[in-house]
């Protein structure tokens, strides 16, 4: 069934994923930066979508708002992505058989097509809701990025714990 | 006078034995205190960028610093209550001999003094600046003390 895991096998039996594993204090430092990393991504996302219910930074317009944000929710992404694919390669095989992280993926997968299906779709008309008022397809959208992101942290912390027997 | 006998009762109480004898609380307190801090972490950022000559830059930093306020505290009542009850768990057994978790402590007791005496009374007024060397130095240390507390608690794991 799951045809990756032989994949997966080769990259843990690799000398540089054995030596990242082995080595507690390399592993901790790309650990602490994958947290910096959601730090700066999430907390910066919070303005974002607050600003999408008209809290936060008011006095910004929508589109403004989008522009002085956006850099810092890229960066942290970028932060994310590097450090969590780096964790992941440290492990493959015990991260692909966690529920946790399973979970964690699909819920990532969601928030990429949530956030592609707002600034593609009705977030192309951002400038407009510099004047009027926000749809509720925005605040919806809104709700549904931070609801997976919360799902993403749990998971995420999660799969430090073999709470459920592995998937194979 | 030692603070192990106060660490020993703290990890005797029955809120901590609680956590301690659940499979499921500690994990659950661990991830509420990671909402807390990316909360945090923004909370901080957007006044401090600010403050630097960043991000909302077309706005008074007292606007920012009072739209970022209510989540500054919130996060902060976060990061305490469950910090403090994933100490209680292992106050004595673990926190009392970890030199991480001191100077941990020592910054989070700084960075929240910085903000609340320093920081917060520069940014919440009227006519505070963005982008002086003042407004720039304050950013810096801020930030810096919080990515202190982020690092040593990162350390508590290896020490």
């Amino acid at each position: 069934m799951s045809s990756i895991v032989p994949y997966l096998q080769v990259i843990q039996d690799s000398s540089l994923s054995t030596a990242f594993r082995e080595s507690a204090y390399v592993w901790g430092i790309v650990d602490g930066v994958h947290v910096i990393g959601l730090c700066v991504f999430l907390g910066m996302l919070l303005f974002w979508e607050l600003r999408l219910f008209n809290v936060g930074v008011r006095s910004a317009s929508v589109s403004e708002t989008w522009v002085r944000l956006s850099p810092w929710i890229m960066v942290g992404f970028v932060i994310m992505v590097l450090s969590g694919v780096t964790l992941f390669c440290g492990e493959p095989v015990r991260y692909w058989a966690s529920i946790f992280f399973r979970i964690k993926a699909v819920a990532l997968v969601l928030a990429g097509l949530n956030a592609v299906a707002f600034h593609y779709g009705i977030g192309r008309k951002l400038v407009q809701w510099d004047v009027q008022p926000l749809p509720k397809s925005a605040h919806i959208v809104g709700i549904t990025s931070i609801t997976l992101w919360i799902v993403i942290v749990f998971c995420g912390r999660l799969i430090a714990y073999n709470w459920f027997a592995p998937l194979y | 006078m030692s603070m192990l006998p106060l660490f020993q009762w703290i990890e005797a109480t029955s809120l901590a034995m609680t956590i301690n004898n659940s499979k499921y609380a500690f994990a659950l307190i661990e991830f509420l205190h990671l909402l807390s801090l990316a909360v945090i972490g923004g909370a901080v950022l957007v006044v401090d960028a600010r403050l630097l000559g960043l991000g909302f830059r077309n706005q008074r930093v007292s606007e920012v610093a009072a739209a970022a306020r209510p989540w500054l505290i919130g996060s902060l009542i976060g990061i305490v209550v469950t910090g403090a009850l994933m100490f209680s768990s292992l106050a004595a057994g673990k926190y009392y001999y970890n030199i991480g978790f001191w100077w941990k402590m020592y910054l989070l007791a700084a960075a929240i003094v910085f903000t609340f005496a320093v920081r917060q009374p520069y940014a919440m007024r009227a006519n505070a600046e963005g982008g002086t060397p003042k407004a720039g130095l304050i950013a810096i240390v801020s930030t810096g003390l919080y990515l202190g507390v982020a690092i040593f608690g990162r350390a508590i794991g290896f020490l």
